[in-house]
């Protein structure tokens, strides 16, 4: 079965004119690049060979408890759905990546699924809500297999996704196909897809026709950070994911039990005359800025390397930083050219997640879920 | 017109060196084919071309917020159509437009609550309909292109809207729906073209060479994911619907005969019913105590039922027998630990 279905892989991805005289046992005369329907024929045996590639390194997540005791809205839709989550092995002794999302609930136990219908406790090791993904030890389990990885510079706009993930409960996952829709997004961290992403496959792995992983489905949203933000993009052609490829470091610190989150100045800003720069209005209390001893008038000249024209080049350039992060800054004050170092922060948030009973991103309304 | 290969689609395309009829055994490919003709340059038309011709616009009653239309499709060469089953059948004038955009008055002749189906009868003849099957049609992965007339964007003569997507899973929904929102029961074919929509229910989901897989159900939630499922109900499940073969739905959680039995664990219940199902501690010299379990221990799976909450504990306890072993798992610290208990009886108060 493997080898029917290599062999149809092959046909798809390959240009040139192959004789394909008795694969899988159907006959046909030699094939060309246009041979749009003989193509289109194969795909389905790649999309099933690549979902079963992926398989073995699948795993269900179930979720016990959590703080989802009382019904709300999450990102335009009802909190997330009862059922188990997906998540992806990336370590022969047990390290798993899923979406932080579904653990939006903060569940107090978390046990998983292996492909071999063992059932394990996995603890929750660290979390990077710059990616919404975080990472998972499996207990007690080795020799866990592990996808192949696409590197990032190999994904091309236009190539061939499939999404795949076990949220709708059967023991096999279900799949989706699209292609790959743009890569850099979201400060150069997700991938885009137009294969149908939601909650029944946030956490699995988007494959390419090979059923090599190319990233994990997360909910993104370029406007706002918060955990749940981006589901109600669900299924809409806008989907992402997180490249992996080469992230040792960054799975090094989330095993390290880091929690990465995205870096924070504490200003606001407005344009300077003449792109000179970006001329600070109001510190945040407490914020790094703050601590730095940045003063409303101050104007922002350089951050690092990066020139600081415009208050939109300031945000581009923090969304590369995370919180600890040391950075060196220049700016203006009374016509005196300054520099100072700052260790960047955390967002405040008065909703933090660490409240007890409220949510990130949670909006509550007077009543029902509005169908 | 070139001859049809019976079990075949005979390819055609345009070529430098001379035009060469190609014919693709394809019967190992998408299942079993269809006798129609496929050429070079066909992506997907000439399954959309056919189907059309085979798609109904429903038209009932419009009740408050409910939809009064649907799609349907022909599955006989009298008239037979198949649709989706709602409220908007209940009044007394429901009609049918053609592809033709000629319209007839339908009367319904059966409905399926459990699969949300309706039967409904024209008197027309046509030679325009789908063939249903005795066995499913599609697998995972297989290209579908769906038919609908979602948001009764298309009127009289109007082709329906065409989406193209694959089929996601064969699954079984039972296991997708709570216990409280259960809108479908059985198999289904999940796809990835997004049909869940007003209107769009009783429409075509078709394979590449024009077989019907199924008909776009009604929108329902998953419980599970909360979102929007697009699934098709299966052709093989039509072909009973319009058989009347259908097998009645069974309920589960029927409790068979037997005394009701006890275990000896109490959970912790100060967090509500969605909470985790913690032990909060045992009755001494119980089926419990005696095989080991703790205080503070997690249950998490009953019999083979994940136990996600207080909820589902007392759902799942409340259905043990007397004398009948039943396997709990409970999560201690990073370890699972499986035990096989035998209720006593349940001790009356």
């Amino acid at each position: 079965m493997k080898q029917l279905c290599t062999a149809g892989v092959l046909l798809i991805a390959s240009a040139g004119a192959i004789p394909v005289a008795t694969v899988c046992g159907w006959q046909t005369a030699d094939t060309e690049p246009t041979d749009l329907a003989a193509g289109l024929a194969l795909t389905p045996r790649a999309f099933r060979a690549a979902t079963a590639r992926i398989d073995p390194c699948l795993i269900t997540i179930e979720s016990f408890g959590g703080s989802s005791t009382t019904r709300g809205q999450i990102g335009g839709i009802r909190l997330r759905g009862e059922g188990n989550t997906t998540g992806v092995m990336i370590s022969p002794d047990g390290l798993a990546i899923t979406s932080s999302f579904n653990f939006i609930d903060q569940p107090s136990a978390i046990t998983v699924l292996t492909r071999d219908g063992q059932r394990r406790v996995a603890n929750v090791l660290g979390r990077d809500d710059t990616r919404r993904i975080c990472l998972l030890q499996v207990e007690g389990v080795e020799n866990m297999p592990v996808p192949e990885m696409v590197p990032v510079d190999e994904v091309e706009v236009g190539q061939w996704a499939v999404s795949v993930g076990v949220g709708y409960g059967d023991s096999q996952p279900a799949i989706s196909m699209g292609i790959i829709s743009a890569r850099g997004r979201i400060g150069g961290r997700a991938i885009q897809t137009d294969a149908n992403i939601s909650p029944a496959n946030y956490g699995g792995p988007l494959v390419d026709i090979e059923g090599r992983m190319i990233g994990i489905c997360v909910p993104m949203s370029a406007d706002s950070q918060d955990l749940g933000s981006g589901v109600q993009w669900y299924d809409s052609g806008i989907g992402f994911a997180i490249p992996l490829h080469g992230a040792d470091e960054l799975i090094q610190r989330m095993s390290e039990g880091k929690h990465i989150q995205r870096a924070f100045l504490g200003i606001q800003s407005e344009n300077a005359e003449e792109s000179e720069g970006t001329r600070i209005t109001a510190v945040v209390p407490g914020s790094a800025a703050a601590a730095a001893g940045l003063k409303s008038g101050d104007v922002l000249r350089k951050l690092d390397d990066h020139e600081l024209p415009n208050v939109a080049e300031l945000r581009e350039v923090l969304t590369e930083y995370y919180a600890g992060d040391e950075i060196t800054l220049v700016f203006r004050r009374e016509d005196q050219e300054e520099t100072v170092q700052i260790t960047l922060g955390a967002p405040i948030r008065p909703d933090s997640e660490d409240t007890p009973g409220r949510l990130p991103g949670r909006r509550r309304r007077p009543s029902g879920d509005g169908g | 017109m070139k001859p049809v290969v019976p079990g075949c689609h005979s390819i055609e395309r345009p070529r430098s060196r001379g035009g060469v009829v190609l014919a693709f055994l394809l019967t190992g490919l998408v299942g079993v084919p269809a006798p129609a003709q496929v050429t070079m340059n066909d992506a997907f038309q000439q399954a959309i071309h056919e189907g059309q011709a085979r798609m109904v616009k429903v038209y009932g009653a419009t009740a408050g917020r409910v939809d009064g239309y649907a799609s349907g499709v022909i599955v006989s060469p009298d008239g037979l159509i198949v649709s989706m089953q709602g409220v908007y059948l209940d009044g007394q004038n429901t009609r049918v437009t053609l592809a033709d955009g000629t319209r007839w008055p339908a009367t319904v002749l059966r409905r399926d609550r459990a699969r949300q189906l309706a039967l409904l009868k024209i008197e027309h003849q046509t030679p325009d309909y789908f063939e249903l099957s005795e066995t499913p049609v599609g697998q995972q992965g297989d290209w579908v292109v769906t038919l609908s007339n979602a948001f009764k964007v298309a009127d009289g003569e109007e082709p329906m809207s065409v989406n193209l997507g694959i089929i996601s899973l064969r699954t079984t929904i039972r296991a997708r729906l709570g216990p409280r929102d259960i809108a479908y029961e059985g198999p289904l074919l999940l796809i990835d073209a997004i049909t869940s929509n007003p209107g769009a229910g009783g429409g075509a989901v078709l394979t590449r060479d024009g077989r019907l897989a199924g008909t776009i159900g009604r929108v329902i939630n998953s419980s599970d994911t909360n979102t929007r499922l697009n699934y098709a109900v299966p052709a093989d499940l039509l072909q009973q619907f319009v058989e009347n073969t259908l097998p009645p739905v069974t309920t589960e959680n029927s409790v068979v005969g037997g005394e009701p039995g006890e275990l000896g664990i109490r959970v912790f219940r100060l967090g509500g019913r969605r909470a985790p199902a913690y032990i909060d501690r045992i009755i001494p010299d119980s089926p419990a105590g005696q095989a080991g379990l703790r205080p503070d221990d997690l249950v998490i799976s009953m019999a083979g039922q994940k136990i996600g909450t207080i909820r589902e504990y007392d759902e799942a306890s409340s259905g043990v027998l007397a004398g009948q072993e039943v396997i709990v798992v409970v999560k201690r610290g990073n370890r699972l630990v499986r035990v096989p208990l035998t209720p006593l009886p349940r001790k009356v108060p």
